[in-house]
C-alpha cells in the first residue's frame, strides 16, 4: 500500500465569535480575517511538511477551496508546481482544481502538462466535481455539473494526449476551436487520471474508464458499495478486473506514539467537520441541483443540515466509522488493513492529518511514525478474500437491521 | 398538479386553464413557480377573458427536454404557445416569466396583441459593481422571503413565491416538496449566469411594438420601482404603474389592484 499526505493547508485563527455570527465561513466571509503574515507561515509549514514527506517515502496530495478558513490552496495548479520543484522523489496528486468551476479546460490541461515536466513525471490528476459554496465563489452554475465535469474531463484528456495538434472542440459547455498545448506531459501518455466521488454511477464510469476512485471520508460501507459499483461496471463492459491500485481512501489520520496521544491530537482533526464546513442553506441545501428532486423530502426533512452543526465528534466516534485512523503505528496498521478487508481491497490511504488545530510539529511526528512504523506493516498483505468482504457487508448490514 | 395539456411545438405543456372559452385570450407567464390553481388573482382575471397558465419546461408538470437549458429555449417554446393560441393574446408575465415575456415580445408574433409585465427582471441596467437584482440563488431564503413581500405574513396560505425555502416545514407533503425543487433547479439551470437577465435585452426592448404596461409592487426590494421604471422607459408607448402594499408578487398580495391594473389597460384603445 501506499500512503498519501493530504493537507489543506487551512486557517483556523479566525475569533470564534466571528465564526459563530458569520452566516457562512465559507465563500463570504470578509478576507480582512485572514492575516497574510500567518498565511506565509503556513504555506511554509506545509511545505516543509511536504518536503519531509518527498524523504520519507508518502506521496503529496494537494486541491483547491475558494474564499474560506478551510483551505488556503486557492490554486491547485500553482500549488502544484511548487511542491513539483520542491519535491523529488515522491507522486504529487492535484485532487484537484475545480474543473466545473474553471471556464476552459485546455488552460487546465496545459497547466498540469506544466507542472508533469517540471516533477519529471510525478504528476496525477484528480477531478472533483465541487458543488456548494464552490459554485457561489466561482459563480459556476451548479445544475448539469457531472455532464460539464465529464466535458472537461474529456477535452482535457485529449488536449493532453493529442501529439499532431491543433483539435478543434465545439462540446455543449466548453468551445476550443484551437487545442494546441505545449510543452505536453513528461508521462506518456498522461498522467494517471483519480476522481473523488461516491456517486455510484459515477463510480461505474470511473470502473469503465479504469480511473483511480477515490473516496473522502465514507465510511466503510458507502466505500466499498463504491468499490463494487466500480468493480461491477467493468465486468459488465467485458473489462480485466482492477487492481487495488485503483482504489482510494481519504480519511483523517494521525500516527502517535501511544493510542492515547493519537487520540488526543486526532480530537483536533475533527475542527475540519465542526467548524470549517458552516455554510449558509442557499450554498448548501438549498442550492440547486444539490440533491435531485425526488431525494429532496428526504434529505430536507432528514438531511445532517436540519440537525445542529456537530459541535464535539469524537475521534473515537469517527475512528469506528472508518472515517478516521488514530492510534500508535500498530494500532493504525491493523484500523487500515481492517478498512482494507472490509472494502474489497485498496491500496491507497491518504491522509488527512495537518488539519483543524494540529500543529507543524504535531503533523511532523505523524509522518515520521507512519513512514517509518506503519508503512513497513503495509506491504506485501495477502489478497483480501471478497468472500469475507462480503460476509463482513452482511453482518454490518444485520447489526444495522436490528 | 393539473394533468390539462397545451402542445406547444414537440412538447406536451402542463396548462392551467380558468374562464369562458372564446374570450380574449390572457396568457400568463409565470416566475418562480407556476400560477397556483387556487390564486385568487386567476378568477378574478378570468372575468375579463380566458386565462390560459402553461408551466415553462422543467416547471410543474411540463418536461425538461434534454438539450433545454437557455433562455433562448424557452423564448422558442414560448412562440410554440403562441402559434397554438387564437388571434389577440394579451400576455403577462411575472418576475422571470416578466424576462420571458419581454423576449419574445422583442421578437414579435402575429398572436401577440398587447404585454403586461409585472415585476420583470432581465435587464441589466445599473453600473458593474452595482446589483440591480437580488441574487435569487445566493441570498438566504430568509432574507429573500423579507424582501419579496410588502408582508410576508399575508402570502396566501400554499402558494410560494421567491423565499419559499423559508415557508416550508416538515409537513408539506413529499409530492410538494419535489415539485417546488424540480422549479428552483429548473428557473437555476436558465438563470444563474448571468444573473436573471441578457445583457442584450435592453438594446432591443425598442422592438416591442404591441401596447404595453409595466406594474411594480411599491414594496419589491428584490428588484425596485426605480429598475422598473427605467424598464418601462425602453419599451415605446409603456405605461408605468406601481401598486401599493405590494412586492415582488403583486398578483399574490394585491391580487385586486392588479387585475384592475389589467381591466383598465384592456379597456384602452390600442
Amino acid at each position: 500500500m501506499e500512503l498519501w499526505n493530504h493537507c489543506e493547508n487551512p486557517y483556523p485563527f479566525v475569533p470564534a465569535e466571528v465564526l459563530d455570527q458569520a452566516e457562512s465561513v465559507r465563500a463570504s466571509l470578509p478576507n480582512k480575517y485572514c492575516d497574510p503574515k500567518i498565511a506565509a507561515r503556513l504555506y511554509d509549514e506545509v511545505f516543509d511538511e511536504y518536503r519531509l514527506c518527498d524523504d520519507l517515502g508518502i506521496h503529496i496530495v494537494t486541491n483547491e477551496h475558494h474564499s474560506g478558513i478551510n483551505n488556503l490552496w486557492a490554486a491547485s495548479p500553482v500549488i502544484t508546481g511548487v511542491v513539483a520543484r520542491i519535491t523529488r522523489n515522491v507522486r504529487i496528486l492535484s485532487l484537484g482544481t475545480l474543473i466545473t468551476v474553471r471556464p476552459d479546460p485546455v488552460r487546465i490541461a496545459e497547466e498540469y502538462a506544466t507542472v508533469d515536466i517540471i516533477s519529471k513525471g510525478r504528476l496525477e490528476i484528480g477531478f472533483v466535481k465541487s458543488g456548494a459554496t464552490e459554485m457561489v465563489s466561482g459563480d459556476a452554475n451548479p445544475m448539469r455539473i457531472r455532464e460539464r465535469e465529464w466535458e472537461a474531463i474529456d477535452l482535457i484528456e485529449k488536449a493532453l494526449t493529442t501529439r499532431d495538434g491543433p483539435f478543434s472542440w465545439e462540446g455543449k459547455f466548453f468551445i476550443h476551436p484551437h487545442v494546441n498545448i505545449w510543452p505536453r506531459p513528461y508521462q506518456e501518455p498522461r498522467p494517471e487520471f483519480w476522481a473523488a466521488t461516491s456517486d455510484l454511477p459515477t463510480c461505474a464510469e470511473l470502473g469503465r474508464r479504469g480511473i483511480v476512485n477515490t473516496l473522502l471520508f465514507g465510511g466503510y460501507d458507502r466505500t466499498r458499495q463504491a468499490f463494487d459499483a466500480y468493480k461491477a461496471a467493468r465486468r459488465e463492459a467485458g473489462l480485466p478486473a482492477p487492481g487495488e491500485d485503483r482504489f482510494s481512501y481519504m480519511a483523517f489520520a494521525y500516527v502517535g506514539d501511544t493510542d492515547e496521544e493519537a487520540l488526543r491530537i486526532g480530537q483536533k482533526i475533527a475542527w475540519f467537520l465542526t467548524v470549517s464546513i458552516k455554510s449558509a442553506p442557499q450554498m448548501s441545501k438549498f442550492q440547486p441541483g444539490n440533491v435531485a428532486p425526488e431525494m429532496v423530502p428526504a434529505a430536507w426533512r432528514a438531511g445532517v443540515s436540519r440537525r445542529p452543526r456537530p459541535a464535539n465528534l469524537d475521534a473515537e466516534v469517527l475512528i469506528k466509522q472508518g472515517q478516521m485512523f488514530a492510534g500508535n503505528p500498530d494500532t493504525v496498521a491493523r484500523q487500515i488493513k481492517e478498512f482494507r478487508k472490509r472494502v474489497g481491497g485498496i491500496h491507497h490511504i491518504i491522509m488527512m492529518t495537518r488539519q483543524g488545530l494540529v500543529t507543524h510539529a504535531e503533523a511532523e511526528k505523524s509522518f515520521m511514525l507512519a513512514a517509518r512504523e506503519l508503512l513497513p506493516q503495509l506491504q506485501d498483505l495477502p489478497p483480501v478474500d471478497a468472500d469475507e468482504t462480503a460476509w463482513l457487508a452482511r453482518q454490518r448490514e444485520a447489526a444495522a437491521a436490528k | 398538479m393539473s394533468s390539462d395539456r397545451l402542445r406547444a411545438g414537440p412538447l406536451e405543456l402542463e396548462v392551467l386553464r380558468r374562464g369562458a372559452r372564446g374570450g380574449r385570450l390572457i396568457l400568463l407567464v409565470h416566475g418562480v413557480n407556476p400560477v397556483s390553481p387556487t390564486s385568487p388573482f386567476l378568477d378574478l382575471l378570468a372575468e375579463h377573458g380566458e386565462v390560459v397558465a402553461p408551466s415553462h419546461p422543467g416547471f410543474g408538470g411540463s418536461p425538461l427536454p434534454e438539450y433545454f437549458d437557455t433562455m433562448y429555449d424557452l423564448v422558442h417554446v414560448w412562440r410554440d404557445v403562441l402559434d397554438a393560441l387564437p388571434d389577440g393574446v394579451l400576455m403577462i408575465g411575472f418576475s422571470f416569466g416578466g424576462w420571458v415575456a419581454a423576449e419574445v415580445a422583442v421578437g414579435g408574433h402575429p398572436k401577440l396583441d398587447r404585454l403586461v409585465l409585472v415585476d420583470p427582471v432581465g435587464l441589466k441596467l445599473g453600473g458593474r459593481e452595482e446589483r440591480d437584482i437580488v441574487h435569487f440563488f445566493n441570498t438566504n431564503p430568509a432574507e429573500l422571503n423579507r424582501r419579496a413581500w410588502h408582508d410576508p405574513a399575508k402570502r396566501p396560505d400554499g402558494i410560494y413565491g421567491l423565499g419559499w425555502h423559508a415557508c416550508i416545514d416538515d409537513t408539506m407533503p413529499d409530492e410538494e416538496m419535489v415539485a417546488l425543487a424540480r422549479n428552483w433547479d429548473s428557473l437555476c439551470l436558465y438563470a444563474w449566469r448571468p444573473h436573471m437577465y441578457n445583457p442584450q435585452l435592453k438594446h432591443w426592448l425598442r422592438r416591442i411594438s404591441v401596447p404595453s404596461l409595466v406594474l411594480w409592487g411599491a414594496g419589491d426590494r428584490i428588484v425596485t420601482p426605480e429598475y422598473g421604471r427605467r424598464y418601462a422607459a425602453l419599451i415605446p408607448g409603456a405605461r408605468f404603474a406601481v401598486i401599493d402594499e405590494a412586492g415582488h408578487h403583486p398578483e399574490l398580495e394585491q391580487p385586486r389592484a392588479l387585475v384592475d391594473e389589467v381591466a383598465r389597460f384592456l379597456g384602452q384603445p390600442a
